[in-house]
């Protein structure tokens, strides 16, 4: 669960990019967080994994007190959260294989465990075939679903996704869409930032829209409406 | 198990990837570690000779010969009462001639033209502080039975003035080799880091410990301090055994040197450079991984 209480985000020379946001995301919930550029996505999805510090108000997630968080247990939080940023960021000298292993090298499975885990990885989000190539050698779809394999290698309980279509073609968007909602029908939450409106139309998913920085709609089986 | 296979190789990832910087790391550690190790081992060895040569004599008084041995006696008796002075000998006038036999019996001819009746008696007087000569000096100034005063004082605090001088300025030195290393390794982690940048964002991203992030970072910190270290304590130890079969061993000094003395001095010395290896990672990376 992650609850949010009058949460405001200001940065340093006084821009606002949060203004009291109070919502709350049940478990295994799929969220479209919608708005212009600039609206504020990136940095709720930022101030939920403590990469920005909220300026005031109460935030918690996944039973974890975000605010009163220390520096040193951050990686308690990060452990329990999948991230999935715009642009895949894969590590170009290692195989996609090797990019979604890594997530699990650096928690200090074993070699087995890697396997395993990753190949399961591998066929869930349908890249087997492309295992072994590089990320310059995948498309982008196809490097996003990297991407979405490594956030998951965790099993985190929330997975946040900034953007994940933002640089995709409509049909690898549905694709990567889907995937999402496959692995969130597996009980993981899925909080996915875009702004793409045919994609949150078709979905009639609980939609949380943005507007410089404030929250001016919630509702379920929501559209993309700000124009 | 995995975690520490993982750290280990990418330390040694970081370091294939820079050899020559490495390298230039090693060299500096072990040069200025090389100047630490030798100086203070100079420094005991001085200071062991200075030791033996403290307690030997520390100023003659030699005695006028017109004088009464009465006075002598008092004058014995004077010196032994201040509080500066250990002991007090009588050397007497045929003792003076046998030790002079003793010194030049390999000059036959010197010997046989000495008239040993003019060798003086004498008071050898021995300091709880040699350095409190110049109290013995000021005490005998123009004390009739007195005929002239030497002392060795002044040439061992020559020396160890030097001596300390030369630790002072070798010291100085080392530290400044070691702070060039120190700059060195902190340059190297830092562009390994930066190059690794992505790679730390999803470390971070994935829930990795800040510790577990820096301890590739740390491990070739460490590692490079402590093999310039090793090294120039292995060259310090061969120097020390290669001196005391050496012509100065058999001149000026003795070449003594306890081995807990060195035993001590490599452990601090490895210990420096595992806190300096510390320190140089954490500065190093500081920056990158709170990025």
């Amino acid at each position: 669960m992650i609850k949010l209480n009058n949460v405001s985000l200001v940065f340093q020379g006084g821009s606002v990019a949060l203004s009291n946001i109070t919502t709350t995301i049940n478990d295994s919930e799929f969220i479209y967080l919608v708005g212009h550029s600039g609206s504020g996505k990136s940095s709720l999805l930022k101030v939920l994994y403590k990469e920005f510090e909220a300026t005031k108000g109460e935030i918690e997630v996944a039973g974890l007190d975000v605010i009163e968080l220390p520096k040193w247990k951050l990686p308690l939080l990060r452990r329990k959260l999948g991230i999935v940023t715009q642009e895949p960021q894969l590590l170009e000298n290692r195989t996609a294989f090797e990019n979604i292993a890594f997530a699990l090298e650096v928690m200090g499975a074993d070699n087995q465990e890697i396997d395993a885990k990753t190949n399961t990885l591998l066929e869930l989000v349908d890249i087997v075939e492309n295992a072994y190539k590089y990320p310059n050698q995948l498309s982008g779809g196809e490097q996003t679903r990297v991407s979405i394999a490594r956030a998951l290698a965790n099993n985190p309980m929330i997975l946040l996704c900034d953007e994940p279509t933002g640089n995709l073609d409509p049909d690898l968007s549905i694709q990567i869409v889907s995937l999402l909602e496959k692995i969130n029908r597996a009980g993981t939450t899925v909080i996915m930032a875009t702004h793409d409106s045919s994609i949150v139309n078709r979905r009639k998913k609980r939609v949380l829209e943005l507007s410089n920085g404030k929250l001016i709609r919630d509702e379920l089986e929501g559209s993309y409406i700000t124009n | 198990m995995n975690k520490l296979t993982y750290v280990a190789k990418n330390a040694m990832l970081n370091m294939r990837r820079s050899p020559l910087i490495v390298f230039a790391t090693i060299i500096a550690v072990l040069v200025s570690s090389f100047l630490v190790f030798t100086t203070l081992s100079a420094r005991s060895i001085v200071e062991n000779n200075t030791i033996r040569w403290q307690n030997g004599v520390h100023v003659v008084v030699f005695l006028d010969d017109r004088v009464t041995t009465t006075a002598h006696k008092q004058l014995q008796e004077s010196l032994e009462s201040y509080p500066e002075v250990r002991t007090v000998d009588y050397f007497t006038k045929a003792e003076a001639a046998e030790e002079f036999k003793a010194l030049f019996n390999d000059q036959p001819e010197l010997l046989s033209e000495v008239d040993f009746a003019i060798l003086p008696s004498s008071l050898r007087v021995n300091l709880n502080n040699p350095s409190d000569y110049q109290l013995i000096l000021e005490r005998m100034d123009g004390n009739p039975a007195v005929k002239e005063i030497r002392t060795s004082g002044e040439a061992i605090e020559r020396l160890l003035n030097l001596t300390n001088t030369l630790v002072v300025s070798a010291t100085s030195f080392a530290f400044l080799i070691g702070f060039a290393a120190f700059i060195l390794i902190v340059n190297t982690l830092r562009l390994a880091a930066y190059s690794k940048k992505k790679e730390i964002k999803i470390m971070r991203l994935v829930g990795a410990s800040a510790t577990y992030i820096r301890l590739p970072f740390i491990f070739e910190a460490v590692f490079e301090s402590l093999i310039g270290t090793s090294i120039a304590v292995g060259l310090g130890w061969a120097l020390i055994e290669y001196s005391k079969g050496s012509i100065v061993s058999d001149s000026i000094f003795d070449i003594t040197i306890s081995d807990n003395y060195l035993i001590y001095l490599t452990l601090l010395l490895l210990l420096s450079s595992l806190i300096f290896g510390l320190i140089a990672s954490f500065v190093g990376i500081r920056k990158v991984i709170n990025d």
